[in-house]
């Protein structure tokens, strides 16, 4: 009997996760962004958090995925991306994944539970010193 | 949306019923708010989705909670709809047929138990995702292909349990089921095939087992809770021809199944593919206000405009050989050929060999990017699918054709329709697409599915598959015999489900119990 496993393109990501903890751990800063600590943002919460993303919001959410072009269509490009969006907050992320939002079906708390909807929101509107460049070419689901 | 009970249960049997549930599952996963209930909405239904109403959720995480819960639901009369990821868009999605069902959502059921690259087979659980087994596929360097719809969103057994489609040779997904584990409505659990022996080595193997075969039983139907199911695999092929072609008029869909069907049939072409009319693709890349903000049907001569834009001609076919490059050539000649008779235009050929990148195999690769048609209105978009199945002729396409746009054009809905082909049948997908909170806009998408279900009935054709809301008028038009089918349904249901708690009303299947319900 096998379990299920990580996906196969999670890899480049856990190299960000790396990365970014590293970053924070050095306590870099980027220009641009306020320091704030918040009580989900600890590097272990945010992997998850990475990870999560991929695995439960990546169907539609990474690049060239049906939830971005739509995005990019209503907003803009520069806000299509969710994981590069800077104006969100985690409650308004965790309506809309209850709720829905135009095309976008709302999500059961067995889709997506509650504890994992904490660290998904935490990861995608994670401060600016958790913040890298985003690699080219993502894959397009966990 | 308000609370709806079951019909004949107290709110007070209703409640022990949850907490009886809880007590299996544990309380964290019987889902019972407002917001939970509304989760589990049609999420694309024209319009409020008001006449399929859950009452809660249920999560098991394994067959045995799964006859529990059954046990439970038997006890206290309370009805079950179980899903399996919950994403059957277009059809209702993850709601009940009847108003005050429990969800019975199979969705952390998510094992992939075996993959036997040998035999290309896979035994997995509901909740596993077209995304998950191909994952799981790739991250081990399993060389076999899956069959995946167009919106891969959804589960491998959900989509087969269905009778969905996708577009290798493997692509009737229903036929590729072989052995299931199912709870039955008193709780039991039965094996399948082979699978009802204690040791066979032949579950996913050999499908028919020894007297009557029952893995069909438990497709679109209401019979018994799918917990395991054996799905066929196609083994990587050494390399793949792609064929694609665009044709300028709305007519040539007629030769073109004319000259397909026959190769289809003789195993020149292995897999189904689907003809579909450019607004397919013209949706998924624009949205109609950019072209035309009329209230009625997009007149022809917009849509020509859009087709010119992106270079496409009104209908669109992508045609794959699998196998062996000199089969593949030798095909791709006979198939030249056959096009070579009524036009000039050329295919556009693709490539694939062992190695190459994946993304241009024809393998199912899951996406959801299908999903970007519902925004051709904009605002809560939506869609339903019309699908009867006609036979794979020039004279009965071509007519459907016609009569279909006609009718999407008296009542001012565009146009949007493909012919998928098999074998001896075509099945003739027709979308509606709409905003979901425009209320003349659903109402007209409404009429058109009455009318249309009732001009196919007239020509003898039924559905592969229809919305919660048309299940009782598309089965009532299976009329043999005065319905004969209907009773012999509705006489298992009674026999296996004498109170009738699962899923009532199913494919218009009504237990005893629930049969007022019916329309």
């Amino acid at each position: 009997m096998r379990t299920k496993p990580r996906f196969r393109a999670l890899a480049p990501f856990m190299i960000f996760a790396v990365t970014m903890s590293a970053a924070i751990a050095i306590g870099m800063a980027r220009p641009g962004f306020p320091q704030v600590k918040r009580a989900d943002d600890s590097p272990q919460q945010l992997e998850e958090g990475n990870r999560l993303f991929h695995a439960r919001c990546g169907y539609c959410h990474l690049a060239g995925g049906t939830g971005t072009i739509m995005l990019g269509r209503r907003l803009g490009k520069d806000r299509a991306l969710l994981e590069s969006r800077t104006d969100l907050t985690p409650e308004y992320v965790k309506k809309i994944t209850r709720v829905g939002l135009n095309s976008m079906p709302p999500h059961t708390r067995i889709e997506v539970p509650d504890s994992e909807l904490d660290l998904i929101a935490a990861y995608i509107t994670r401060p600016a010193s958790a913040r890298v460049q985003l690699p080219p070419n993502r894959a397009t689901h966990e | 949306m308000a609370m709806v009970l079951p019909p004949n249960v107290s709110e007070k049997n209703f409640q022990k019923a949850l907490d009886a549930f809880a007590g299996v599952v544990g309380r964290q996963w019987v889902l019972s708010t407002e917001e939970d209930r509304n989760t589990y909405m049609d999420s694309y239904a024209p319009g409020d989705g008001d006449q399929h109403i859950p009452s809660a959720a249920v999560g098991p995480q394994s067959a045995e909670e799964v006859q529990a819960i059954v046990r439970i639901a038997n006890e206290y009369k309370v009805p079950l709809w179980p899903i399996s990821r919950g994403k059957n868009l277009g059809y209702g999605a993850a709601a009940p047929r009847m108003s005050g069902t429990v969800v019975l959502d199979l969705g952390r059921m998510k094992r992939i138990l075996d993959v036997n690259e040998r035999f290309g087979y896979c035994l997995i659980e509901p909740g596993v995702g077209f995304f998950d087994l191909f994952a799981y596929l790739q991250e081990h360097k399993i060389p076999l292909w899956m069959s995946v719809p167009a919106n891969a969103w959804g589960s491998v057994v959900g989509n087969a349990l269905e009778r969905g489609y996708g577009y290798t040779p493997y692509g009737e997904n229903t036929r590729n089921i072989c052995g299931m584990e199912v709870v039955l409505p008193n709780g039991e659990l039965v094996r399948t095939g082979t699978g009802a022996m204690s040791n066979s080595p032949c579950w996913q193997l050999f499908k028919y087992g020894f007297g009557p075969s029952w893995d069909q039983v438990f497709v679109q139907s209401n019979f018994g809770v799918v917990t395991k199911l054996g799905m066929w695999l196609m083994p990587e092929p050494e390399a793949t021809l792609g064929l694609n072609i665009q044709l300028p008029n709305p007519d040539d869909v007629g030769w073109a199944i004319d000259e397909l069907a026959p190769l289809r049939l003789n195993g020149v072409l292995q897999q189904s593919p689907s003809i579909g009319n450019s607004l397919r693709t013209a949706a998924a890349q624009s949205q109609r206000s950019q072209w035309y903000q009329g209230d009625g049907a997009m007149p022809d001569d917009v849509l020509r405009e859009v087709l010119d834009k992106f270079h496409l001609g009104w209908w669109g076919i992508n045609l794959r050989l699998y196998g062996y490059d000199d089969v593949n050539e030798a095909h791709a000649k006979l198939i030249k050929a056959a096009f070579a008779k009524h036009t000039q235009k050329e295919f556009e050929v693709v490539k694939w060999h062992r190695g190459d990148p994946i993304e241009n195999s024809g393998a199912g690769v899951p996406s959801t990017t299908a999903l970007q048609i519902i925004n051709w209105r904009g605002g809560r978009g939506g869609h339903l699918g019309f699908s009867p199945v006609l036979p794979p002729t020039s004279e009965h396409v071509l007519k459907q054709f016609h009569s279909t746009k006609k009718r999407y054009e008296e009542i001012g809905v565009d146009y949007y329709g493909s012919f998928t082909l098999f074998e001896r049948y075509t099945t003739n997908i027709n979308m509606m697409i709409y905003d979901r909170d425009d209320t003349a806009m659903t109402t007209k998408v409404r009429s058109l599915f009455k009318v249309l279900v009732a001009d196919a009935a007239k020509e003898g054709y039924s559905e592969y598959r229809t919305h919660l809301s048309d299940m009782d008028d598309v089965a009532l038009t299976f009329d043999f015999n005065n319905h004969a089918l209907l009773r012999l349904n509705e006489t298992v249901k009674d026999a296996l489900d004498p109170n009738g708690i699962l899923a009532p009303g199913k494919q218009g299947i009504w237990p005893k119990a629930f049969r007022g319900v019916r329309a």
